[in-house]
This record gives C-alpha cells, structure tokens and sequence, in this order.
C-alpha cells in the first residue's frame, strides 16, 4: 500500500508540474555522451554509453525493480537447490526478438539463447574481456576456456579445437533441458547469483541471426544487432547520435513511459548546463563551481545531489615503492594510521561540493545499500563496519600521535631514517626524488592533470605539512592518460586513489580482488591474516555467517589502514527532468542505466520536489 | 615538363611509401598494454591478454603484418579498426565520417578564399587608411587570441541570440551556419593577410611604377598586373588545403558535435589503433604529396613565367 501511495506521490508531483509547464508529458529523453561508442555488441560492453544502450535494448532472465528487489525479467519464475549450485529459469512464452525496424523477428526468445549467449562469451577468439568475473562462477567454464586458448597457443591438450569445442554442452554448467528452462550449475554455493544476471554476460544470443551476420560483424551497425528489451536501436550514427525507440512489442510495455532516448555526442561537456538550460538536454550533472554560478537565479531552485553509486574511491599506498623513505614509513601501521587521520577527505571534497562534501564520503570499501543478508541487515551494518561507516576519521591530535610513533621507531632522533641511504629515486616519467634518507619523509602522490584533481593535489600537500609539522613532504607528480599503465603497472608513485566499481552482490567482490596478489592490490602489500579471512568467509554458505568473517576482514584492512576508503562515486550535483526513483535501482550489472518505468516531467525537478520523493522512497524502501 | 611529372610523381610514390612504413615500425614500439583499458587488463590473466593481443595480429613479425598491410590496400581492402571501432570496417568508418568533413571543409574553403582574397585586394588598395587598419585588427585579433576562446563565445552567444541549436544536426540547416563560419575565420585573415602583403610586394616594383609613368589606371594595374602575380604564390597551397579539408577540424567538430574526421588521426593513435593509424597516415600522406605536387602544376600554369624543370634542362642544352 505504501508503495502504491508513493508512486501516487509521484505521479501527482509529475502533473502539478505538468500544469505549470505549457506542454504536453515529455516523450523524448535526451541526453549526451562525450566518448563515441566502440561497438555496440553488447558482450563486449566497453563504456557507459554502450551499457546505456544494452541496458535499454537486452533484458535478461532477472531484473531490479525500481527499489533495488530482483524481480522477473524474460524469465517467470527461478528456484535453486539446496546449496545455491543449481539455478533453474523458466522462460516466458512468447517473447520474440525485434530487429532494428522495431518489427517482430521470426525468432522466439529461447533457453537455447541463454546457453549460446554462454557459448560465445566462452570463445576466447570473441575476446570477451569480462569473462573473468564468471570463469569460476559457472561450472567447467574455466577449465574450457582454457583448453581453447591453450590449443591456440600450440599446446597439445589431448584433443583437437573441434573436439573442445564439442565439449561445451557436456562440460559447461548451463543447459536447456526444454525450450523454456534455463538451468546453471555452479562450481560453489553462490547465494548471490541473481546479481551475476545482470550483468550482459548473461544476455541471451540468437544462433542463426549471429550466423547470419558472422561473429565479426555482430554489433557494429544497427542492423546487426536484434534486441529484447524496452527499446530497439532505431538509429546510430557513430560521433552524432543514437536512438532508441519504445519497443511497441515488448513483453512489459505497459510500464515503458518515454517513446524515445536519443543519445547526442557531446565531446565538450561544459556547453551541457547551457544545453539543460534551453531545453536542448533532460539532464545534465554540475561541477561545484557551476553551481555556484546558478546562485541567485531562477535555477538554483533545481539543482540537487543526486544519489551515491556503488563505486568506493580509496588512497593506495605503495608498499613496494623504489622511493625507500615512502617504503619505510608506507610499511609502517602507525604512519599509515597517521594518514588516516590526517587526511581531512571532506576538506578535499569541498573543491568538487561547496556545499555538502560530508555526503560524499564513504568510510568502508564495501558500499551501503547493496548488499543483504538473509534477515534484511545491510552487510555494512555488522557490528564491526557500522562503528566504521558513522565515525568520522580525521583528527588532527591522533594523527600527531601515531606520526610521532612512527618516527620514534623509523628513525633514530636526530631525523636520520633507519636503513635508508641518500640517492636519487627515478620514477621519470612521473616524477625524479633526491631521498635524503632524512625527515622529512618524501612521498610521491600521483593525480591526474585537470585542474579540479591538481588543487585537490596542492591542498593535501599544503594539509599534510600543517599537519605533521612539515615532517611529511608531498611531491606531487601527474599522469596524462592512463592511471594504470603510467602509473600503477610501472610502479610510479608512493601514494594515488583509485576508484572500483562493484561487480556482483557479494563481498568477495571487492575484498576478493584486494588479497595478497588480488587484482586491484596496487599497494602490492601482502597480509595473511587478512587473505585468510577472506577465503574462510569466502567457504561459507551462511549468509550471515559469511558477512560476519567478511567484516572481520574489512575491518582489519581500516584499523591498518591498509588502504583508506574516501569517497563514493555519484553524488554529483543534478539538474534533471526525471521525476527521481522512477527508475530500476541496483548497484551491479546494467541496471543503474535502465529507463523502463521512467517518467518525465515537463519543467526541471526541483530541489524541494527531490527531497520530498527522496523521502518517501527511503520509508517505502526500509522494510525492503 | 612530362618528364618532371613522372619523376615528381616517382618521388611522391617513395615519399608515401617510406611515412607509411616508418610510421608503421613505430607503432610496433608502443607497449602492447596500451590495447587494454584498465579493466580489461585487471580482468584478463596475462594467458587471456596474450590470446587477445595474438587474435589482433598484433604478435605477429611486423615485417609480415607490413606485408599484410599493402597486400590489404592493393586488394582495396583497408582492414579493420582494432580499438577505436573494434571490428568495424575501416572503409565503413571512411565512407561515415569524410562527406562531412569534406562538405564543411569546402564549403569554408571556398568563403575563405572568397572574402580572404576579397579583404586582401581591400587592405592592399586602400593601405594605412581605415579599412586597411580594420583588416589588420581582424587579423591580428583571429590569429593572437586563442581560437577556443572566440568560438565558444560564437556558439554561446549566437546560439543564444539568435536561439539556434547549439549543436550541429543534420536535418536543420540553421545549424550548419556556425560551423562553416568558424572554419573560415582563419582562413580569411590568413588569405587576406598574405594577399595583401604580396600585392604591397608588388606594387612597390619597377614594372609597377613604369606601368603608372606610362598613364595606366589604377584600377587596370591593380586587376592586371598587381593581383595577378600576388596570387601565384597563394595558389600553389590551394590545392592541398582543398584535399586536407578531408581531414576535418578536431575543435570546431569537437564543439558542433559533427561526426568528421577531426580529431579521428590523434584518437586513433592514443588509442593504439594500429589500421586505422596506417590507413589514416597513408591516406593524409598521399594527399598531401598530391596536394603539394598539383600546386606545383597550377602555379605554373597559372604563371607561365614558370617552366619548373624544363627550363632549367633548356638552358644547360644551351650552354653544351
């Protein structure tokens, strides 16, 4: 009932709206993307453009409703065995695949499309990059792969590529048992499945129509793609434009309330408050600085902050740095504990929101609002990471204290670093270092070039060395293009932040990924009883019981301050003609750029219009 | 001159064909992490990046992938993006995106041309006074302002003014008028600056003072003898500017949203896109050559004083 009241709310919001504004209910969304899409095969989904337009145009077997909730999508109904290791969905009749035109192909949206789409992302030669999420997810998918890419390289593994090939139905845990079943089978218990689905790694592929194009061509214009969602790609010009359009077919339609998404090529995105402003654009986000230049007029009354996403931004520290004064200080619990808390982040965040920077912080790596155990309880509100997510960490007095601990056991009082000789550190391209092997310390932080990162660069300089007394010298160094291969992969910097987008519904997402050797261990640093926990939480079936050892480990990584958590994405300040929470909600896969069940209004949301929907939509969502 | 022509047209041939294959061994020196993004490469063990990298091609001896490169042109096909418009057919990515440079590129060449020559023969004629002065400043000003700034403020306010579209799209023509405006803002100081000065060059010759002495009109030295030997210089650079227009504007695309081939080089190169770097270099460096060759033509056509190579073979037939 109350969530009937509030879209209601909604509903009424919208139409008073509508009644000031001299149109009718907008039909068209219109918004602007700045880098071209590479293709749009949406295996292969490179960019927030393309995953717009998958998002839009492929549904999957599951979905997010608007409150975060996985409901139905092209499967009806799901159930699983006892331990999570055998999912079984069942289809809904009928549904056909459209083609470019927005007209019905002969095609039926099948069982066999789930298990080809699966057989595609599994060809090596397809280069389905985000494959790795899944390859120890779906029983015998790893061990295939594998054996593909082996028999490429020369190795002989016993049997021919055909014969490999041939193995799929046989080894790969997906199948079809009917026209209308999907069923997966799973190396572990994986309670969290449903979030893998939707991700366009489960998208479904129709056979003959990828043969009839050739796996080459599949999804490079927009007669070579069909389409089983909301829209249907009615148009794409590559560096202009591209449209979609209401899938009059849909098996859903009912709820699809814009008849059009034209997406603009916009390399220049400061032209795109102006753009809002003459009602050439539905949205558009505003940088700190741009909001205050709307101060005192009409507009001020219609920017808001928009909702925070799943993406945590974190402070890496080098422990492997060349830079030995960094490496001696870095693999030290109490300086990094001293950077924990001397580092104000919400002064840092002032630069991007004048006005609200607290909103923005994030003190776990873990997102809120993501992820649930069997009773409801948010993972970030065990005991242990909820004491986490409400302090607040910067304190000049502690900071203080744990740095004079450092220096006490790295140097030996007369500000000579213990172990360390005077040399030259080269880091070139990013930057040269004189280590003096004396305080104080010298640390390399690397940031990008533009100019919003290169104040938030010079304040934390300028923050550390009135904090610790000049004691701890920031040299600051940049990177042009890629944080990853100027930076991290050559090992240039003591000390950066780099941001990860959560993939699946579980811990193991993020904390998986930050063990000894894990893929997003920039610091390179190594802590067994962390790894441990991790892979002790990581056997557990227990939702609660797994979330329990999960936060045991989190919160090892805070107390060391191994890494220090700083912001979450979004929260960006808004301007927009999307009436708020009518869209799908959720933090992993497509979802977050969905438009089904969208509404637009006719002049810009206000201010006060979002407080009061955001409102309603928090107390319709708590016994969620 | 037809043996000129074939050891220019030699030459250009040898000209292409080393910026091509040096340009294509220095590709092969950037590291092969540059044809991942970060999450690629966090996703993809080192077995999977190399199954990838070897599926591109690009793990084969770049004598055989050169080798397959020309083999490719003279078949007529140009390959393949790799990570720009990955798969995409690069003669697709051509047929898209050159119409519109070149219809804008024209469209401006030929303003420019016009109202350059024409603010030339102005300043020229009417030296130290005002509409000379006027000129200078229109010229200075184009040229020492950064042009960012003067075409932001061209499409803020005129769209605003006039409440056009900020944006360029196809199906309304009003939006096709900035664009083709800015594009020829440089190009009329720099017609007009050039011209002028050549015209001033030449007014101050001795032909020119016997022309005046012998009672010619101004008008008639002007049109006859003044305008038409400052435009020889000016006209052997018309032919490439005409062919480069294919190669779009990267700020003024950037700024009207308009799906040329601005930019398209310099994106292709960041992004590592090996074949679309190689055809891009090799379809610029042709016309480039061709373009330089033609004005060489042209200026001796338009200047008959001009006999290029032959006459200087005349002359040593001469002396033997």
């Amino acid at each position: 009932m109350k969530r009937v009241l509030t879209f209601c709310l909604m509903v009424l919001a919208a139409a008073s709206l509508f009644a000031r504004g001299a149109g009718e209910t907008p039909d068209q969304y219109r918004t602007t993307y700045a880098t071209e899409v590479k293709t749009l095969n949406y295996f292969l989904l490179l960019d927030t453009t393309a995953l717009r337009v998958a998002a839009n145009t492929m549904d999957g077997l599951v979905e997010n409703d608007r409150y975060g909730k996985f409901v139905p999508s092209l499967a009806e109904r799901w159930d699983h065995n006892g331990d999570f290791t055998e999912w079984t969905f069942y289809l809904r009749p009928g549904v056909k695949w459209v083609d470019s035109m927005g007209q019905e192909t002969a095609w039926e949206v099948t069982a066999d499309d789930f298990v080809e789409g699966m057989r595609f992302i599994a060809e090596p030669k397809n280069g389905i990059k985000n494959v790795g999420i899944i390859r120890k997810v779906i029983s015998g998918l790893n061990g295939y792969y594998w054996d593909l890419v082996d028999i490429d390289d020369g190795v002989d593994i016993g049997k021919t590529r055909e014969e490999a090939l041939a193995s799929f139905d046989s080894s790969v845990g997906v199948s079809a048992p009917d026209k209308y079943t999907v069923k997966y089978t799973l190396d572990n218990p994986t309670p969290y499945f449903l979030s893998y689905l939707v991700t366009e790694l489960f998208f479904p592929l129709e056979k003959e129509f990828l043969d009839s194009v050739g796996a080459e061509d599949f999804g490079t214009t927009k007669e070579k793609l069909i389409f089983t969602g909301a829209y249907y790609l009615a148009d794409w010009q590559r560096d202009k434009e591209i449209r979609l359009a209401k899938n009059e077919h849909y098996w859903d339609a009912g709820t699809v309330n814009v008849g059009e998404i034209s997406l603009q090529k916009v390399a220049d995105d400061s032209i795109r408050v102006q753009m809002f402003q003459r009602g050439e654009v539905s949205a558009t986000t505003l940088q700190g600085d741009q909001v205050k230049a709307l101060e005192g007029t009409k507009w001020a009354e219609n920017v808001f902050l928009d909702e925070k996403s799943s993406v945590t931004y974190w402070f890496a520290m080098n422990y492997t740095s060349d830079n030995p004064e960094a490496r001696a200080f870095i693999n030290n619990v109490n300086f990094r504990k001293a950077l924990y808390h001397g580092i104000d982040r919400a002064k840092l965040l002032e630069l991007v929101n004048p006005y609200e920077p607290e909103a923005l912080l994030r003190n776990t790596i873990i997102p809120e609002d993501v992820i649930f155990d069997e009773n409801g309880q948010d993972y970030t509100d065990y005991p242990l990471l909820k004491e986490v997510k409400e302090r607040r960490t910067y304190d000049r007095e502690l900071a203080q204290e744990y740095f004079q601990k450092a220096v006490d056991e790295l140097t030996d009082g007369n500000g000579n670093i213990k172990g360390v000789s005077p040399g030259t550190v080269d880091m070139l391209p990013i930057a040269e270092i004189k280590a003096d092997g004396k305080l104080p310390v010298q640390i390399l932080f690397v940031h990008p070039t533009d100019p919003t990162k290169t104040r938030e660069a010079l304040l934390l300089q300028e923050m550390l060395r009135d904090t610790f007394d000049g004691q701890v010298e920031l040299v600051l160094g940049q990177y042009v293009d890629d944080k990853y291969n100027d930076t991290i992969k050559p090992r240039r910097f003591d000390l950066l932040y780099d941001s990860f987008s959560f993939k699946y519904a579980d811990p193991m997402a993020q904390l998986g990924r930050l063990v000894t050797d894990g893929s997003v261990n920039d610091g390179q640093y190594s802590f067994p009883e962390f790894d441990k926990l991790v892979e002790e939480a990581d056997g557990k079936t227990s939702l609660t019981d797994r979330y329990e050892i999960f936060s045991r480990a989190e919160r090892f990584l805070i107390d060391n301050a191994v890494i220090i958590p700083w912001q979450a994405g979004g929260g960006a300040y808004s301007m927009d003609t999307v009436v708020p929470f009518s869209t799908p909600r959720g933090g992993f896969g497509v979802t977050r750029f969905k438009y089904k069940g969208m509404i637009l209004q006719q002049n810009p949301i206000t201010a006060d219009q979002y407080k009061m929907l955001e409102k309603a939509f928090r107390a319709d969502l708590a016994p969620n | 001159m037809s043996r000129y022509i074939v050891k220019r047209i030699l030459q250009s041939l040898l000209t292409v064909v080393i910026v091509v294959i040096a340009v294509f061994l220095l590709l092969r020196l950037m590291p092969t992490s540059g044809y991942f993004t970060r999450d690629d490469y966090i996703n993809m063990t080192e077995e999977m990046r190399s199954a990838y990298l070897r599926n591109l091609g690009i793990t084969d001896p770049a004598v055989i992938q050169l080798q397959r490169f020309f083999a490719g042109v003279f078949r007529g096909d140009l390959g393949r993006s790799i990570t720009v418009y990955p798969k995409l057919p690069i003669s697709t990515i051509l047929a898209e995106k050159v119409p519109y440079s070149l219809w804008f590129g024209l469209a401006s060449m030929f303003i420019s041309v016009t109202l350059g020559f024409g603010l030339g023969i102005l300043m020229a004629r009417f030296k130290d006074r005002w509409p000379d002065h006027l000129g200078t400043a229109y010229v200075v000003a184009v040229r020492a302002i950064p042009s960012l700034i003067y075409l932001f403020l061209i499409q803020i306010w005129v769209t605003g003014i006039m409440r056009w579209p900020m944006v360029f799209y196809e199906d309304r023509p009003v939006t096709w008028i900035l664009p083709v405006v800015s594009l020829s803002l440089t190009g009329i100081a720099w017609y007009g600056i050039w011209l002028r000065r050549f015209m001033v060059d030449e007014e101050n010759r001795d032909y020119i003072k016997f022309a005046r002495s012998k009672g010619l009109s101004q008008k008639y030295i002007m049109r006859h003898h003044v305008l038409r030997n400052a435009v020889v210089p000016l006209v052997q650079y018309l032919p490439v500017q005409l062919l480069l227009t294919i190669a779009g504007s990267l700020i003024i695309e950037s700024i009207y949203s308009i799906p040329g081939m601005g930019g398209l080089l310099v994106y292709a190169i960041k992004q590592q896109d090996n074949n679309l770097v190689q055809v891009l270099v090799l379809i610029y460096a042709v016309l480039g050559v061709a373009g330089v060759f033609v004005g060489d033509l042209l200026m001796a056509f338009v200047d008959p004083r001009i006999r290029l190579a032959e006459k200087k073979k005349k002359k040593e037939a001469l002396r033997v």
